[in-house]
């Protein structure tokens, strides 16, 4: 396939291996934190980390939608499934993280009128096929999928449809970014950037890492010949004493963004004063609420929602693997009671969650260390 | 995503992906687009047309 086969291609990442390891500066431990959960995925799906020296570690970061979604607000969005003539829509891997009170699949096995699509598309068809019902859109997710989002809320009003409402759970990477590096837990010495989330903001709001942190950012592709040239990347800059942003994925991120998508989401949407992420806490100024524009298509003024903070489950230690503090194999709870089939946290959730992907590629290789 | 076919009156695109299926795509964000372009497609929304030059 076109802009895949190229990028996973063996030769091209066993020579990159040996760029990497012959940029690295012995002796020095270095951290290289991905921010996306996509990478995280990649990395274990390919054994990328299988390819670098010992002495750079690549930490996960927050960048997985599912996994910063706090217990409360899944209460929230359960609450408004059970409402009655409500039909609840959200994407496939929300429907099955734990709230409180257990997860909106279960609402559903209950008798709450929960649908997974694929896009905020589908759910304005479906309250266009089901005039007499009101149809929610559980929105969650980065500017990447906010725009997405946005376009069909600007539609739902274009075309008065009045049966269609958004709650509202979208969120920022720039804040995530300050609080880790303000985190007094984490030593990071580079990032691979999001390379999703920068085509629709661009590379400029990264800009912040090495002019305030003094850290190298490169925006970076998901294969993985595109993450070990970032990490090489990286490498050259600490080495050559450089400190920037640079753009690895060129072929899809243009360094300005999507300016008409920042145009719409600045139409759609506002920014709350603060948003709380799973395991880091509140952030301000890091989730999105519908604009006063915009604000009889929101769910959370069309229905009553809870609206109750809820601590995570002792056992789980999301929040650390989210803040990268320990990788998912040092959860107390991971692998034994907290698996992708029945999981206790929502990293466990997700495909791109830190401990999903490794259950799911990466304990192997450990298993084969261990023995 | 390949685009197969474009309707600009609803900023709609046939698209196909990688294992052949077909989607409606939203390309308001990327508009114009024609057929053959490439496109990466997140939740239903295209949000850019990749690029051969930097590829």
């Amino acid at each position: 396939v076109k802009y895949v086969d190229e990028f996973r291609d063996a030769a091209l990442g066993r020579t990159l291996a040996a760029e990497i390891l012959g940029a690295v500066e012995p002796g020095r431990h270095l951290k290289i934190m991905e921010v996306c959960g996509g990478h995280t995925h990649s990395i274990y799906k390919y054994g990328v980390d299988d390819l670098l020296p010992t002495n750079v570690e690549l930490v996960h970061g927050p960048g997985c939608p599912v996994c910063v979604i706090p217990m409360g607000r899944v209460d929230d969005g359960i609450a408004i499934a059970r409402e009655p003539g409500v039909i609840l829509t959200c994407f496939g891997d929300m429907m099955r993280v734990p709230g409180s009170d257990g997860t909106l699949l279960e609402a559903k096995a209950e008798g709450a009128d929960v649908r997974m699509v694929y896009s905020p598309l589908d759910a304005l068809r479906i309250a266009k096929s089901e005039p007499d019902r009101e149809v929610v859109f559980f929105a969650i997710g980065f500017e990447t999928t906010a725009p997405s989002t946005a376009l069909t809320l600007k539609r739902a009003k274009a075309e008065g449809i009045t049966n269609f409402s958004c709650f509202c759970n979208h969120v920022t990477i720039v804040p995530p970014l300050r609080a880790l590096l303000d985190s007094p837990d984490l030593r990071l010495d580079g990032f691979i950037g999001p390379g999703h989330v920068s085509t629709v903001v661009g590379a400029r709001p990264l800009e912040f890492i090495p002019a305030d942190y003094g850290k190298p950012v490169v925006v970076s592709g998901f294969e993985p010949v595109d993450i070990l040239q970032s990490v090489l990347m990286i490498l050259r800059q600490l080495g050559e004493g450089r400190c920037e942003v640079e753009n690895q994925y060129k072929r899809v991120v243009p360094y300005e963004g999507n300016l008409r998508a920042l145009e719409i989401m600045a139409e759609v949407f506002a920014l709350r004063p603060h948003f709380e992420w799973r395991g880091l806490g509140f952030i301000s100024h890091s989730g999105l609420r519908l604009s006063d524009a915009y604000a009889d298509l929101d769910a959370e003024r069309r229905f009553a929602v809870p609206g109750v903070r809820v601590a995570d489950p002792k056992a789980c230690q999301c929040g650390e693997v989210l803040k990268g503090v320990i990788k998912p194999y040092e959860c107390k709870v991971f692998g034994s009671a907290c698996t992708p089939e029945r999981p206790i946290g929502t990293c466990m959730v997700s495909s791109e969650g830190a401990c999903a992907a490794y259950y799911n590629y990466g304990r192997f290789a450990r298993e084969r260390e261990v023995v | 995503m390949l685009v197969l076919a474009v309707d600009e009156s609803r900023c709609l695109a046939l698209c196909e992906d990688g294992t052949g299926a077909h989607g409606s795509v939203e390309i308001a964000l990327v508009a114009p687009v024609a057929a053959g372009d490439t496109l990466l497609v997140h939740a239903g929304t295209a949000l850019t047309r990749l690029q051969d030059a930097v590829a």
